[in-house]
């Protein structure tokens, strides 16, 4: 019986290794620099964040991949985007000139804002809903349609591009603020945050103006 | 004819050329002419001399002739002008002693109204006196108090510079003065520059042994590397064989 199990055991684990394709070495690196860099990004860890960036690039440009390169200048992007900063977008012009792919630039024109310069199908379907609601500047449906996307850095991402690009409320900024709360990223919540505190401001209610200020001291300490 | 003839004749001649250029030296000398003598007073003799020129716009036209002294003790000064002159002095002519600082004392006639009558020679008209010599001398006297002054000032100045210089020198040169310090100061330097040395060398020393060590840290760098290399295909080979891993893929997020 023991014998048994042994061989059994054996023939499953070679089973499994001859069934399993070895994956190259510069995707996976590629792969994993880019999940370090989001994560250092997203928690403020500026200074481990572009290292890790350039790694990520550097092995997709080992790959001579150019889309997969795009795909990584537009994760940087995106979430520069999610944390309401600018982004220089001269590297990915450059690659979308020499190889244009469609749902590179339509994801572009998206974290733009040039939203009817967007076909649906080739955004990721976490956005399908949002796209028509940003198309509609409807701010009442874009409050209950966000909190609704699966992925929270596609959550988040959803209501930077809404703020950046469409008037917002306190609403949208709670949810944004909420987010980035959940999931511990700083970077985000002191943007959101900011912004927040901005919003009341411009509407002359000081005293919550004030207390966010005062929040924002305190969490950046 | 005779010898004795010509040698009369010549003696005659000559004679004649003697006495002809004696007339005419005599002539030219005013020897014939006529002078006149004016009286002038003047309550000094000093400074008056027999010959003493009378000049008339910078020219002579005439010269003391006799200095006496009358029963008032006024001075009589004695003129003598000759005929072609006179006509420069008229009744409203003044004279005056004019004593140069340099050159020689002279009587100047001024005559401002040529117009005016001849003078008659028993007028006696006073002499005025101008002494340039004195006048300076008046002159120069508040000057040269002051420059005594100025001089005492000097003294009194060089005195206390004396007295400064003396100070400062025993305050630069002194025993405790500015410049022994200053040589102690550079001293100090010195020997803390030679001890500077010595820190030199360390880093030097310091820098070399770092240089070094870095190669010892690169080679550590390339072996944690290669570790690093190792354990991660390790953790990759595991990975593949345990969870069927799928190939990641890098998608917009």
């Amino acid at each position: 019986m023991r014998k048994i199990l042994t061989v059994a055991i054996v023939i499953f684990i070679c089973s499994c290794g001859s069934n399993s394709k070895q994956v190259p070495d510069w995707k996976d690196a590629a792969f994993r620099q880019l999940e370090n860099y989001k994560v250092n990004f997203l928690t403020g860890k500026e200074d481990a964040s572009e290292p890790h960036f350039d790694k990520a690039r550097q092995a997709a440009s080992g790959g001579n991949d150019l889309n997969l390169l795009a795909r990584i200048y537009l994760n940087k992007y995106a979430l520069h985007t999610a944390a309401l900063e600018d982004f220089d977008d001269s590297e990915f012009i450059r690659i979308n000139k020499i190889q244009p792919i469609a749902s590179n630039f339509a994801y572009y024109n998206f974290l733009k804002g040039n939203f009817t310069a967007v076909e649906d199908s080739l955004l990721p379907s976490n956005y399908s809903g949002f796209i028509k609601i940003a198309r509609s500047k409807d701010l009442a449906k874009a409050i209950q349609e966000i909190p609704s996307i699966d992925d929270p850095l596609s959550r988040l991402i959803a209501c930077g591009i809404w703020v950046k690009c469409l008037p917002y409320d306190e609403n949208i900024l709670q949810t944004a603020i909420n987010v980035s709360a959940d999931n511990g990223w700083k970077r985000p919540l002191w943007a959101y945050l900011t912004k927040l505190q901005k919003y009341y401001l411009d509407r002359g209610e000081t005293a919550k103006a004030e207390s966010i200020k005062e929040r924002l001291e305190l969490l950046k300490k | 004819m005779s010898r004795e003839y010509k040698v009369g004749l010549f003696i005659i001649c000559t004679t004649i050329v003697i006495c002809l250029t004696l007339l005419y030296l005599a002539r030219e000398k005013g020897f014939f002419t006529t002078v006149y003598t004016f009286t002038l007073s003047s309550k000094t003799g000093e400074s008056f001399t027999e010959g003493m020129p009378v000049v008339f716009s910078g020219f002579n036209i005439g010269k003391v002739h006799a200095l006496e002294l009358n029963d008032k003790g006024i001075v009589l000064i004695k003129i003598k002008i000759p005929q072609r002159h006179v006509k420069w002095i008229r009744t409203d002519s003044s004279f005056v002693l004019y004593r140069p600082l340099i050159g020689v004392a002279r009587i100047l006639v001024t005559t401002d109204n040529l117009g005016s009558p001849p003078m008659p020679e028993n007028k006696i008209p006073e002499v005025g006196i101008i002494n340039d010599i004195n006048d300076a001398i008046e002159k120069v006297q508040p000057l040269l108090e002051k420059i005594t002054q100025i001089a005492e000032n000097l003294e009194r100045l060089s005195r206390k510079v004396d007295a400064m210089a003396a100070k400062t020198d025993e305050q630069i040169f002194g025993k405790d003065g500015t410049l022994p310090n200053i040589n102690k100061i550079l001293k100090d330097v010195a020997g803390k520059m030679e001890k500077l040395n010595t820190t030199v060398d360390n880093i030097n020393k310091i820098s070399k042994d770092a240089s070094e060590g870095m190669k010892d840290f690169r080679t550590l760098r390339s072996d944690i590397d290669d570790t690093v290399k190792v354990l991660d295909n390790v953790a990759r080979e595991i990975d593949t064989i345990l969870s069927r891993k799928k190939e990641p893929e890098i998608k917009v997020p």
